[in-house]
Order: C-alpha cells, then structure tokens, then sequence
C-alpha cells in the first residue's frame, strides 16, 4: 500500500536544526576565511539581537495562538518617540521611559481589542500597524532624526561592548540574551506559561478550565509591545538615527522565526528556543549571502523559501498528517522501480 | 455482497492497536462490533475507510481482492462511514453539511445548484424522520443530538435505492436520546430490509440486541470471539468484552438517601441565562442529582449558567449560604466548583498536552512556588496519585492526551475533578462514548465524590445511569426546570414519559 515512509522522530525534531547546521556548513566552505571566526559570530548575534528581542516577545502572543502585526510600526514609532523627546531637551531616562510607555499603551490597544472587543488578532493588529505608522510619520513629518539632538551616552550603547577576557560581548547582544532568558522562563517554568499554552491548545477548554482567558491575552500583547518598543530603542541607538519605518521589516521576519521554531516541537507549539534558532537562520542567512555579494533581493528569494520549505518538511512529517495522493504515489513509484 | 476482512493489523508507534482481525460483512446483516476502548474498533475502521495505511490488510469484496490507500477508493468499493468524532462545520448550513462527503449537485458545472441541493437534503432527512431541523439553518446552532443525526442522515445523500451499500457506523447513537436512537433504530433496520450489510460499534448492549443479527467481541486488539446474538447473552458479552467475570460489573446498588443538612449546599432561585429560561432547585452534601431531559431541554444549559459559563440574566446562586454573584468559570472553580463538560474533547481537554497538565489546568494557583514558578514536582506527584486513583490505563503522566481512549480521556477529566476536594461536581454525560470497565470506574469515582460530602449534579442521557445513581433527578422540558422527582417510585418508562409530557 503507497505510504509516505514515517520520518524517523529525530528528524522530525530536528530537521530545522540540521538544516541550519547545513546553512553554516556551507557558507564556512564557501567563505573559509571569514565566515567561521569569532568576531563574526559576535557579528551576527548583534545583527540579530534586534529581531531576536522582537521575535522572542511575539513568541508569547503565538502560544496563545495571536499574532501581532503591529510590532514593526511599534519599534519605528518608539524610534521617533524617543527621537522627539531628544528634540525637546529630554534626557536618555525620561525619552527611553516615555518610548516604554508607548510600547506598553500600544501593546494595550492590542489586547483591549483582541482579547475585550474581541476583534480578530489579525484585523485589529493590522488596523494598529497602520496607525502606529501613521503616527509616527506625521510625528516626525516623514522626515529622519538623527545629529547632535541624540545624546552620546544613548547612541553609544549600541555601538558599545562589554571586554570579557578576549571577547567583546555586544550590549545589544547582551540586551537580546536577556529577554531570551526571561521570556524563556516565563514560559517554560511560570504558572502563567503554562497557562498561555492551555490558551492556544484549547481556547474553551482553557476557559472552562478555570483560565482567565482575556486577562492573559492581554498581557502577552503588553509585552509584545514592550518588546517591540525596546527593539525599536535598540535600533535607534545602534544607527543614531530614527526614522519613521525603519523597523517595518521586523515584523516577517519575527512571524518568520517562530515558524521556523515551530517546526521543532513535536507538538508544533511556538517555543523561545525554536524562535532562537529561526532567528539564527535568518541572521546566518543574511551574514553568510551578504559575504558572498550576493544581492539583498535575491537574498529576500532565498529567505523566503527556506521558511516555506522548513515549514511544509515538518508539516508533512507530523503525526496523524499525510503527504497528498500525488506525493505518496510518486515515492512508492520511486520504491519499486 | 460480502466483504470478508483478514489479517488487519496496525501498530502505532510500535504498539499494537489491531491484531490480525478479522471480520464478515453480508448484505442484508447488521453485525454488531463491542469492546472496551481501545480494544481496537476505531482502528479497524479507520482502515476500512482508508484513513490510516494498514501493516497488514486482506479485503476481499465478492471474492475479488480489493485494497482501500484512502477514502475516495472506500466510497468507489460502496463503504459509507459515520465516524465517532463529530464532523460538522459550524459554519456552513444544514443542508452543506449533508453534502460535506459528497458532491454537490451542480448547475453549469460550476455553481452550486441550491434547489436541488435543498431537495436532495430534504430527502435525507425525511428518510432517517427527522422533520424538526431547518435545513437552512447554521450547524453552530444545533443540539449535538441533531448534528449527529445530521452527520447520520450525510451518510444517506446520493444513496442509490436500487444498489445496496455498506454502512459503517461508529457509535451513532452516543449522542443520541432514546427518541432520537428509535429513529436511527428504524432506518438501519430499513436499509438492512433493502439488502444493505452494516457494521454497528455501539456501547449499548441493549441497542446491539435490539438491532443485530450477529455480534463481534473485541478486545486489546484482537477479535475475541464472534456469534449469532440469538446464541449469547449480555453477561456473556460482557464476560468476553472484560476477560472479567460479570459479577464484577456495575450493579444497580440500592441509592443512599441522604439525611436532609441543615442548610442546602447549593441553592438556585429563578436562575435565567439567554439559554435557560428558568431553574429552581436545592442539593445537599452528599447527594447525588440527576437532571433528565430529551436533546435541547437545555440540561446542559444549566450546568452552564451554574459554572458562569453564560451570562446570567436573573436569579440567584448560593454555595454553602455564599452568594455568587455573575463568577467567572475560575472564579467557580477556586470556590471548590468542578465541571466535566459534555464534549470532553472540544471543551475539556488539551488533547496536545500531558496528562499531568490536563489533571491541573484549574488548580495551576496551588503549585505555586516562589515568583509564581510552577512546582513541577509537586505536580508530578499529584498527577501520579490521581492516576491511580481514577485507575487510568496510559503510559504514565506524560503521555499526551490524545493518544488515550475516550474512557481514559474522561478519567482524566475525573482526576482534574477531585484534584482539589470539590464541594460541588458538575457531570455533563460523563459516561458518553465510554466502555463498560472504565464506566464502572467512573461509577465508583461518582459514588466515592459523593460520599466524600461533594454534592453532583449529573446529566446523563441514559436513564438506567440516572435511576442507579441519583436519589432525585430533575426534570427539564423546553429550557425550563419543571419537575423534581425522587428515583424511589420511578422507573425508565415513568421517567422517560416525564421527559415527553407536554412535549407530545
């Protein structure tokens, strides 16, 4: 009888991982001088501490299965929030803590609408994108803020490091590593993780469960706000510039990794881990194409790809799932012949 | 016709589910198919209907071989299924529903030919006697009683008169009432009169004697035993089902009347919600309630409003003198309120998740440990105690939920339950869909719950459960609490025309 052959369970769990490790493999073979040293691993951790800090926060809205649209426009918001405050003779605490403000109300919106009005995660952060945007546009006039305005002490933490023996560990990455760990912990040993799970296992069976469903949604789209808000200060720091859609890109990229870490799980639940990984790839992507001068758009193709291939491997192999007629009657042809 | 089934077997991830089974169809035979869950039924017909790949298969259909890669090759060989699991889109109509596994009638070859898809809809339903459902109607607003014979009636669309069919039907009147069932009863006779060979999995010994014409044992994955049901019995099948004597079996234990508290545990005063029009009633400590109904008598509701599931409109609620005024389910909960909802699948469980995290999903707040860390420890423990206490049958607390059998999943459901000493159980059908060992366990869990000083309120659609287990039962008609009846001077017809009154 013509049957997909089961994926051994190894691959099944760790087929993203090979895959990366596949990608390392093979930009270190084509770029052996560069590629695999240190100072350009510590490269890529900063290059994708920003997207990571992002990709880590929607993670939590994911496990409760949401989504949130909106954290790009956030973080080019906060970019032009903070930008402002400079311009307006504020000093780093009181711009950086009015950029968190922003987030947390932003990530408020989100949840009051999803989570009280209860519009769909989709519309209602796809309404909040545009406003977050159009907001900071007509805040900053569509132009970029960037010179003297911005105080040294804020625009020389992104570029700064912390000298541990022979490594120069980023601050972004350190800032990164940081919320890893917490939104880490947060899911995996907290009441509340495992409360967010039973949300996206199950959203009646949570709420029938006892689990205060509202409450919670709420809350995991303040902290995707909040991560949104510190990516978006991470930015501004790091190019001393900010300008209204500079972080319009983060927001694929993010959805992008969790999927990506996704594919991990046996029970194909979002998990930080997995996201850690996902963003590995895309920044190892980006790092290793960008090496081998191979252009930006192309690189989009490539990217793009990768994700839908990973995505469609760890969904054919997944229990109960099984490869279409087509597929099937194609490799048990391959068998026999 | 005869479709002869030989060496079945399937194994899921290197455990046997199916074993060398094997099976005779004939037309014009309604072979009945018993065993506790996870004796291999389902298995052995989710092969049959092409949706699992087989180790081993041998179908022969008319002495000619026959293989089944997938569903569209079973309908070809005329096999129609009615699975367990309800497969209704809510969104769709009545009658989309019925074309759900069928081809829609089409107009140009393109679109839908809504005239003849009410007519032939029509048709189906007149066929299984059901006139009461709008063919027009969302499904989301159907009983689950009516969306089971609509998922019944699916299996009737396009069905020639002239060429007899095989019909595969797993469990179809687990949802049903005993008014519902009559009508599935009268249609599965007719079709076997046209020459028609059914295979019915049922749970019901009463409905296999009434409907059968031989009977097919099953048990850990092999077929035990198979018989004309004029030559068995139901101690017999019973036996053959368990491996167990039948003494052991749930007796009709004689009900405890409880002395009469000083104070009502639970007391519920002109309760409404959007669903439930009226309810009035009083339950002590230690009693066991029973709420009878026909589909749709809104029994389910009740327990609804009582879990601050709805949203009341009016009324009052007390537990143990203390009002609860419009809680939230968790409210309900931290207040010793515990709830097994009737479909344990779509509303209870977290089928993807552990056992461990289905057993304490509510009571998440008493593993607290410092900066509200989960004490995993202490969960595991208490799970392991639980486990043994509902006598579950899983590999341990760490396997996931969907990978047990319906009696095991609703054991789990128990475990979550008594977790934390409840003083009020709210039971939604809790035997649906379960075999005879795990029913008698959860019997016992009931009886124990009860003698522990929890009050149950249970709602069962099996009138022989109400009447063993319930000192007084409820009666419900058109979403309003009419009735109080204590089970001393009652039987199955008395009770069951209390259910009708008025209705007829």
């Amino acid at each position: 009888m013509p049957q997909l052959p089961h994926m051994p369970a190894f691959l099944r769990r760790y087929g993203t991982l090979i895959g990366f490790l596949a990608i390392v493999l093979f930009f270190w073979t084509q770029r052996p001088q560069t590629f695999m040293t240190l100072p350009n691993w510590v490269n890529i951790t900063r290059q994708m501490s920003i997207l990571g800090v992002v990709a880590f926060t929607m993670t939590i809205v994911m496990v409760t299965g949401d989504f949130d649209l909106s954290v790009g426009a956030m973080a080019s918001l906060v970019g032009i929030v903070a930008g402002s405050a400079f311009q307006s003779g504020a000093g780093v605490g009181e711009a950086v803590a009015l950029a968190l403000l922003v987030g947390l109300a932003g990530g408020a919106l989100n949840g009051l609408l999803v989570a009280g009005v209860g519009i769909s995660a989709f519309v209602a952060t796809l309404g909040t994108l545009t406003v977050f945007r159009g907001l900071a546009l007509y805040t900053s006039g569509g132009a970029s803020i960037y010179g003297r305005v911005i105080p040294a002490e804020f625009s020389s933490f992104g570029r700064g490091a912390i000298q541990l023996g022979e490594l120069r560990i980023p601050n972004l990455t350190l800032l990164a590593a940081l919320v890893l760990a917490l939104v880490f912990v947060i899911l995996r040993f907290t009441i509340v993780g495992r409360r967010l799970y039973a949300i996206g296992g199950n959203r009646e069976a949570a709420r029938f469960g006892g689990i205060r469903i509202a409450r919670l949604r709420m809350l995991s789209f303040v902290i995707s706000g909040l991560g949104a808000a510190v990516a978006g200060l991470m930015l501004f720091s790091r190019l001393s510039t900010a300008h209204p859609t500079q972080g319009e890109g983060l927001m694929l990229q993010a959805i992008a990794a969790v999927f990506l870490g996704m594919t991990m799980n046996e029970e194909a639940q979002p998990n930080v881990l997995g996201t850690l990984v996902g963003v590995l790839i895309l920044g190892v992507l980006a790092n290793g194409l960008t090496q081998m001068q191979i252009d930006t758009y192309i690189q989009q193709i490539l990217t793009g790809l990768i994700i839908i291939l990973a995505v469609t491997l760890s969904s054919l192999s997944q229990r109960g799932l099984r490869a279409p007629e087509w597929l099937r009657r194609l490799l048990s042809e391959r068998r026999t012949t | 016709m005869h479709l002869k089934i030989r060496r079945a077997s399937k194994a899921y991830a290197g455990v046997p589910a199916l074993i060398d089974a094997a099976l005779d169809l004939y037309g014009g035979e309604v072979l009945g198919l018993v065993g506790e869950n996870g004796a291999g039924k389902s298995t052995l017909i989710k092969l049959l209907a092409g949706l699992e790949a087989p180790d081993s298969l041998e179908a022969r259909l008319n002495g000619a071989r026959v293989t089944i890669p997938d569903s569209a090759a079973a309908r070809r060989l005329g096999l129609r299924f009615i699975h367990q699991e309800l497969a209704i889109v809510p969104a769709l109509t009545v009658a989309e529903n019925l074309f759900l596994n069928n081809p829609l009638p089409r107009l140009g070859g393109v679109f839908v030919n809504r005239a003849a898809l009410y007519t032939l809809a029509d048709e189906a339903l007149r066929r299984l006697g059901i006139e009461h459902i709008d063919l027009r109607q969302r499904a989301a607003l159907l009983s689950p009683g009516d969306a089971m014979l609509v998922k019944i009636a699916s299996a009737f669309i396009g069905a020639d008169e002239q060429q007899p069919l095989i019909y595969i039907m797993d469990e179809p009147s687990a949802a049903l009432n005993q008014a519902e069932a009559e009508l599935l009863y009268a249609v599965i006779e007719r079709l076997r009169a046209r020459g028609c060979a059914l295979l019915v999995v049922t749970h019901r010994l009463h409905e296999l004697f009434r409907i059968a014409q031989r009977v097919t044992v099953m048990r850990d994955g092999r077929v035990v035993t198979t018989q004309k049901i004029t030559e068995t019995s139901a101690e017999a099948l019973i036996q053959a089902m368990t491996g167990a004597n039948a003494s052991q079996l749930p007796a009709t234990e004689q009900v405890k009347t409880v002395p009469p508290a000083e104070r009502p545990l639970l007391r519920v005063r002109g309760l409404r919600t959007d669903a439930l029009v009226s309810a009035s009633f009083e339950l002590r400590a230690g009693e066991i309630v029973g709420v009878a109904g026909l589909a749709g008598a809104g029994r389910s509701q009740l327990l609804g409003a009582l879990m601050g599931i709805d949203k009341r409109r009016a009324g009052g609620i007390e537990l143990a003198s203390e009002a609860l005024q419009n809680p939230a389910p968790a409210d309900c909960w931290a207040r010793g309120i515990a709830y097994l909802p009737e479909e344990r699948r779509s509303q209870g469980l977290l089928l993807g998740g552990r056992v461990s995290h289905n057993m304490t999903l509510p009571h998440l707040s008493r593993f607290r440990r410092w900066l509200a860390m989960m004490d995993r420890r202490a969960e595991d423990r208490r799970s392991q105690q639980l486990s043994h206490s509902v006598q579950l049958r899983a590999t341990g607390i760490q396997q996931r939920l969907r990978e047990l059998s319906g009696g095991n999943q609703q054991k789990v459901m128990f475990a979550r339950a008594i977790l934390a000493k409840p003083r009020l159980v709210l039971l939604d059908e809790p035997t649906r869909g379960v075999d005879v060992g795990a029913k008698r366990d959860i019997y016992r869990l009931i009886r124990e719950l009860a003698a522990d000083g929890a009050g149950i309120l249970l709602v069962s659609s099996e009138l022989d459960e109400l009447l063993a287990l319930c000192g007084r039962i409820l009666i419900m008609r058109e979403r309003r609490l009419v009735d109080e009846v204590p089970t001393a001077d009652l039987d199955e017809r008395a009770l069951l025309s209390l259910m009708f009154a008025g209705a007829a």
